[in-house]
């Protein structure tokens, strides 16, 4: 990761990948269940949004890991990197929760009412991908 | 009619996107945009990915200098070890618009009178 020119690149590339699936699917479920689209069904919607959020965080944790790996040390000094850190795992709580509640599917989720829960899933996604687009803009 | 308005429109965004981002060029914003030189020892190294650290003892004062990403440095001519602890080093790049931080991204590197150009597009 320290040496290479394109296949740093290339991981920093499916880093932005994962990143643009994850949030992408995240975002769009979330408004889903905040009531926008009422006419979309929603179980259509969940049975395509989860698994693709699924492999956008696979992805993401995969390149993630190996672009961390260049400098780990001076990342975790960094605190818009810990910042960044913390609300990833404040998104990962927040989809555990939600689906713990309301199944793997949200089948359990009334249809008729906002679950608000994803108003706060999608505060914190939209602050985790900002937060990472920072750190190229601080000094380590 | 329509159609062309929203082609012509798209074309015209996507136009000044990527003029403005040229002009932003990433990697240099943080800088004065003046050159400096700066002459001293190299105290420490650290090279590759995403960023290539020197910090060089000037005159007492410790510089954190920015060398290119290891491909950078190699297409300029540098070699590994090179850039080494106690070595006599001259760099032309621009500070840190932040005159309190003592920090530069080195544009020419200058090792035992040979010259080593990380940015041959920069003044």
């Amino acid at each position: 990761m320290r040496t290479s020119r394109y296949g740093y690149a290339t991981i920093n590339g499916a880093h932005i990948l994962g990143i643009a699936l994850l949030a992408g699917s995240i975002i769009t479920l979330d408004l889903k269940l905040l009531g926008a689209w009422p006419r979309a069904d929603r179980m259509s919607l969940v049975r395509v949004l989860v698994p693709v959020a699924t492999t956008g965080f696979v992805i993401v944790a995969i390149s993630g890991s190996l672009l961390f790996s260049a400098q780990a040390t001076e990342y975790v000094k960094l605190p818009v990197f810990q910042i960044k850190m913390g609300l990833v795992l404040a998104g990962i709580l927040s989809a555990a929760s939600l689906h713990l509640r309301y199944g793997p599917w949200l089948e359990m989720a009334p249809l008729d009412r906002k679950v608000y829960l994803a108003a706060l899933s999608l505060l914190i996604w939209i602050c985790a991908l900002f937060a990472g687009r920072f750190i190229a803009f601080s000094a380590t | 009619m329509k159609k062309i308005a929203l082609l012509v429109g798209v074309c015209i965004s996507v136009l000044i996107a990527s003029a403005t981002h040229l002009l932003a060029h990433h990697g240099w914003r943080w800088t004065t945009g003046n050159n400096i030189e700066l002459i001293g020892i190299i105290k420490s190294v650290r090279l590759g990915n995403p960023h290539g650290r020197l910090s060089v003892d000037a005159e007492g004062d410790v510089w954190l200098v920015e060398v290119g990403q290891p491909w950078r440095n190699e297409r300029a001519g540098l070699k590994p070890g090179d850039l080494a602890i106690g070595v006599e080093i001259k760099i032309i790049g621009e500070p840190s618009s932040d005159v309190k931080e003592r920090r530069m991204k080195a544009e020419k590197i200058y090792l035992g009178g040979k010259e080593f150009i990380l940015y041959p597009d920069r003044d």
